[in-house]
């Protein structure tokens, strides 16, 4: 498979879109400034000792007052502004991957079985479809944190914040994977190859897999890169409603939420520096969405 | 094409009203982040409510400016002999809102309303036995011990009118659904209640018949909550609103260097400290020693304090605004101990060779419980405490959370340091004392988390509450002063600020209870 | 059919009452109620017996019964910061948030629909791409952030808009509308504005994507081939195919627009559910909480059931044209 993508038209129409090349490279950028991030970042900002108050408040390098050790200046609490969203970036990436890759899971799976066995099942999958939407993203992400807290030790419920977040992000984008998978089944099971392999005995699960899987990864890989986006920018609306991270491990979400406190006082690069970086990631990644829609879809070629 | 002729002397008469009219009606609308949640001046004892309805209601004495205790519905006050109690003396000729009057009555049946049940007032009055009605205008408060502050005490006892309640079947505060008194007012006060829409908006007119001579010229006054902070700055600085209180510290500077915009900065009468488990065997978010509790050692103690540079987290998170604490009480108060009035030296060093004293020269980790949207910048505060004494080696492992549950974790003892702030209802220092330090009850030391125990402050509690002798007190609490200093029961950081923002015609008065008086506003 | 809708509905129920046994099972841990509702000198005992009297003591079982017997009743119960009967407060809200979501669709739909045709039919353009690429880099900013930075664009630098609120309400009836007063469509604009730029975009790709891809179909080059005049074809043809899916899609994103709403009413202290919302988790006001969410509930059962009635009645068309 890995060979027919690489001769496919897909490479040739991509070399040729420079907005798609322009997306690639800045996603891929951050991604690996967000993954080696402990060893490329000046500091490591979530390391308590090692940084002071009184560098508090620090601006860019290219402003007056500012210090060269802190390129992009430094937030109220003296942390370093390059290493801290080199570090959220990190952060926010990997929940909105992790959250993603749940959500597709079991959006995947449940849609499939929905769609495939219908009836019963189906109603009751599109019935907890229900409940799930009408759940909002920051209640779902609050009670669950609300229960790790009530049920968990002490101890443990810190760490969990990340799996809270992240599970709280998944459940809300679980839904939208689940009526594609559900909708392309639908489409699917009535195609002569499906109905072949029903006669020929095979088992329902193999089906699924081997025969219709493989035709909805476009459609999927859409909706990955959109959802993707929209879990990082998600991870951001919750930290700002107050349920996200804590601010001595922030993603670029919390840093934004901190940094809106600096809207109007003068160190605006607590707020900007973030959210720059956060759009120009989300962008590069929508484009990329964009283009493997096109890429996917036979007929606009 | 008729005209009516006017005559001439209604036309004399209409110009020479038209020149005496008062000046132009000022309609002054204000902002907060929180909205009062009722109207019932019995139902919340918290600063929201109060504040406003202080506009509205009124009681028997009430606080001025420079928070002196002045008379209100009571012209005079005295004290019984041998402490047995209070004699107030009515105002007289006074009417409530609605036209009735008021009298002893009314403020009998607004003391049997504040100690009934679905009361949050009701501590106020625990010191006293009886209220008994001498006569029209004169009304007896029989304590069960001494109690030379009691006047002062309940300031912000308010008084309806008996007759209203009865007719309104609002003679007790409501307690699960609301009562005629949750959204209608009744008082004396300088402001009348013209409509009210929960979380949206409150309209207030001015009381024609108020028995005071108004300072303001406000013709309305409309409040609403906004909770959004950025929001509020953009809505002061559009010109929508005239007053926001508090807005960020950060846009204080913003704010002055605008054309037409001015910001009062004053001092709160809250504490900002950090409290210890001193009843905690071991340390509960410790990642290495939990076999103990490092806090229980005084040395250990006063190297956190020493380790605290307060001054910087003054400058840079509190941008100048704060001013360092000493004890529980801010400067000014009532019962502050000059003689204790130096915070523990910022002496990293120090407290590194006493944290090596105390047997832990490696330092230890432990857990920082801390409100995320209680006090100003209350969890930048906590980072840099935690920064601060990660340089000592002692390594703190915030949990920062909204204050919505935060109480709730304390009381379940589940924390090994955590920040609080205190702003004493007395302004004076046996308020803290009482709710602060004294061994857990019942009744006393409810705010006392960490179970700070001190047998000499116990017995002194009561003698403090009822010395008549003002050097005599002063004396005592000196005493508990420096206790609770060698001790460091707390470590009082820092109080808080009050950031006041408003257009540049306007002018209030600040009071560090944060009360914000429309009688005092003046409108150029 | 009506045995369609009648399953549907009585699955509705279903999803009401499973939203709020998971709500009403995790309320506990969202914070104390009774230390919003008192004070600092309120004893442990006065708080007790706050706490029994409100029936917070009572087993989970019993305060579920209780909250779904009451509902069915039609008695939303009272919040536990203001005591106002819920059933008011949602008159009151339940209004602000619709205006805000309808127009907020709307100015989607009304822009998004054009962009979309107009990027669909001139996909090279200079135009087309800065529309593109200017609303990718609008729903790639944080709500809160747009909301925020509009606010001081035109509320505070021009000086244009209100700043918050709702502006002059009218009253019909106990509907509380702010459509009818100038004030009240100046305070609307950047609301409905911020909550709508990602409905737009959505709307305005998706608009594209279907046109581009109809208009490449058989049926659309046979039309070519048949010699209709290539603005019939544009207009009659590929718009009509183009609708179908996209106004699905949109009744369920008004599901969504429901769901930002909470972020752009808190910016903008637009008296909705969604800031009562927020307000009753900051005051941990459980009724309140527990209302807004069965409300909710019912309102994507509703959407829901009228999309997929919507689909089940368009279906056959769509079937009967794939064979062709």
């Amino acid at each position: 498979m890995l060979r027919r993508l690489v001769r496919s038209e897909g490479v040739w129409l991509f070399s040729r879109s420079p907005a798609a090349i322009l997306a690639a490279l800045v996603t891929v950028a951050i991604v690996a400034g967000a993954l080696f991030a402990p060893w490329i970042a000046p500091t490591d900002p979530y390391d308590l000792s090692s940084f002071s108050l009184i560098d508090g408040l620090l601006p860019p390098i290219w402003e007056d007052g500012s210090d060269a050790r802190f390129l992009l200046g430094t937030d109220d609490q003296g942390r370093d502004m390059l290493s801290s969203i080199l570090y959220g970036a990190r952060l926010s990436l990997g929940i909105a991957a992790i959250a993603m890759a749940v959500a597709l899971v079991l959006g995947l799976g449940l849609g499939l079985a929905a769609g495939y066995f219908g009836g019963r099942l189906d109603a009751i999958v599109m019935r907890i479809a229900d409940v799930q939407l009408a759940l909002p993203a920051i209640l779902t992400a609050l009670l669950i944190d609300g229960i790790s807290r009530g049920i968990l030790p002490r101890e443990l419920h810190d760490d969990l914040r990340l799996a809270v977040i992240t599970l709280a992000i998944a459940l809300s984008l679980w839904v939208n994977f689940a009526r594609t998978a559900r909708a392309s089944v639908f489409v699917e099971r009535n195609k002569d190859y499906v109905s072949a392999a029903i006669m020929m005995g095979q088992h329902p699960v193999r089906i699924m897999l081997r025969h219709i899987l493989p035709n909805i990864v476009g459609p999927l890989l859409v909706i990955a890169t959109v959802d993707l986006a929209s879990a990082i920018l998600l991870e951001a609306t919750l930290s700002f409603l107050g349920v996200g991270l804590p601010a001595d491990s922030p993603s670029l979400g919390t840093l934004i939420r901190i940094g809106m406190q600096y809207l109007l006082s003068g160190e605006w690069w607590i707020l900007w520096i973030p959210t720059v970086f956060l759009v120009v990631l989300v962008v590069a990644i929508n484009l990329l969405g964009d283009f493997l829609r096109d890429l996917f879809n036979p007929s606009l070629r | 094409m008729f005209r009516t002729k006017l005559p001439t002397a209604a036309l004399a008469v209409s110009a020479t009203m038209l020149c005496a009219l008062p000046a132009k009606a000022e309609t002054f609308r204000w902002a907060g982040t929180t909205d009062p949640q009722t109207m019932d001046p019995h139902a919340v004892n918290a600063t929201p409510e109060l504040s406003f309805l202080n506009n509205v209601y009124e009681g028997l004495v009430r606080r001025g400016p420079d928070m002196g205790v002045q008379p209100s519905l009571a012209t005079s006050w005295e004290a019984l002999p041998d402490g047995a109690g209070w004699r107030f003396s009515l105002r007289e000729n006074v009417t409530f809102h609605d036209g009735a009057a008021f009298n002893a009555d009314d403020v009998v049946f607004s003391y049997e309303r504040a100690i009934s049940e679905p009361s949050d007032v009701k501590s106020w009055f625990a010191n006293v036995a009886e209220v008994v009605k001498v006569d029209d205008n004169t009304v007896d408060f029989l304590t069960s011990a001494p109690d030379p502050l009691f006047p002062g005490s309940i300031a912000n006892f308010m008084i309806l009118d008996a007759e209203w309640a009865a007719a309104n079947d609002a003679e007790v505060p409501a307690r699960d659904a609301e009562n005629h008194a949750t959204r209608n007012t009744n008082g004396t006060g300088p402001f009348v209640l013209t409509s009210r829409d929960p979380g949206i908006r409150t309209d207030l007119s001015p009381n024609e018949t108020w028995w005071d001579t108004a300072e303001h010229k406000l013709s309305e006054a409309i409040f609403t909550p906004i909770g959004n902070p950025a929001t509020g700055l953009a809505a002061l600085l559009s010109g929508e609103i005239d007053f926001i209180s508090p807005i960020p510290l950060q846009d204080v500077e913003q704010v002055e260097s605008r054309e037409g915009f001015k910001v009062l900065t004053g001092l709160e009468t809250r504490v900002i400290m950090l409290g210890f488990g001193h009843d905690h065997d071991v340390l509960r978010y410790s990642d290495e020693t939990t076999d103990e509790n490092p806090f229980l050692d005084v040395r250990v103690r006063q190297a956190v304090a020493q380790a605290i540079d307060v001054d910087t987290i003054n400058r840079v998170i509190m941008r100048g605004a704060a001013e360092p604490a000493s004890q529980l009480l801010p400067e000014g108060l009532s019962g502050f101990s000059d003689e204790h009035a130096m915070r523990p030296e910022f002496d990293p060093e120090a407290a590194q060779a006493l944290l090596a004293e105390a047997g832990y020269p490696d330092g230890f980790s432990f857990g920082l419980m801390c409100p995320n949207d209680r006090y100003i910048n209350d969890e930048a505060v906590c980072r840099a405490v935690a920064s601060m004494l990660a340089r000592i080696g002692v390594e703190a492992n915030v949990n920062a959370m909204p204050v919505r549950g935060y109480w709730d974790e304390l009381r379940a003892d589940n924390f090994d340091m955590y920040l609080l702030g205190w702003s004493p209802g007395t302004f004076d220092a046996e308020h803290p004392i009482r709710f602060l330090t004294h061994t857990p009850t019942e009744r006393l030391g409810t705010w006392n988390f960490g179970g700070y125990s001190s047998p000499r402050i116990d017995e002194m509690l009561a003698p403090i509450q009822q010395e008549l002798d003002p050097e005599a007190r002063q004396a005592m609490l000196e005493e508990v002063a420096g206790i609770l200093q060698n001790d460091v029961a707390y470590v009082p950081l820092y109080t808080e600020p009050l950031i006041w923002a408003m257009q540049e015609n306007i002018d209030v008065v600040q009071r560090p209870d944060n009360f914000f008086m429309l009688r005092w506003v003046d409108v150029n | 059919m009506a045995g369609f809708i009648l399953k549907r509905l009585v699955q509705s129920i279903f999803v009401m009452l499973a939203v709020a046994f998971l709500a009403f099972s995790l309320f506990r841990f969202v914070g104390d109620p009774i230390s919003q509702m008192t004070g600092i000198e309120t004893t442990a005992a006065d708080q007790e017996r706050l706490r029994e009297e409100l029936g917070l003591n009572d087993p989970f079982f019993k305060q579920f019964a209780r909250f779904t017997g009451d509902i069915l009743h039609g008695d939303f119960g009272y919040s536990f910061r203001t005591r106002e009967p819920i059933g008011d407060m949602l008159l009151t809200r339940l209004p602000a948030t619709l205006e805000l979501g309808t127009v907020a669709l709307l100015i989607s739909l009304i822009v998004g629909i054009p962009a979309g045709i107009y990027t669909a039919l001139n996909p090279r353009g200079v135009m087309s791409q800065s529309i593109l690429i200017g609303t990718l880099i609008g729903v790639s900013i944080p709500t809160f952030v747009i909301g925020i930075l509009l606010i001081f664009l035109f509320g505070v630098q021009l000086g244009w808009l209100p700043t918050y609120g709702r502006g002059g309400t009218v009253e019909i009836g106990w509907w509380r509308s702010s459509l009818f007063t100038i004030e009240g469509w100046r305070s609307l604009v950047l609301p409905a504005l911020t909550l709508g730029l990602f409905q737009l975009t959505l709307t305005m790709r998706l608009v594209r994507a279907q046109m581009m891809e109809v208009m490449r179909t058989d049926h659309i080059r046979f039309a070519i081939a048949r010699g209709v005049p290539w603005r019939s074809i544009r207009y009659r043809h590929a718009l009509s195919n183009t609708m179908i899916p996209v106004i699905t899609i949109i009744g369920l994103q008004f599901g969504g627009v429901i769901a930002f709403s909470i972020v752009t009413e808190s910016v903008f202290q637009w008296p909705g559910m969604g800031l009562l919302f927020l307000e009753s988790i900051r005051f941990v006001d459980i009724p309140v909480m527990s209302v807004y969410l069965v409300v909710i509930a019912f309102f994507f059962v509703l959407v829901n059931l009228l999309v997929d009635l919507l689909y089940f009645a368009i279906d056959p068309r769509l079937r009967v044209r794939e064979s062709t």
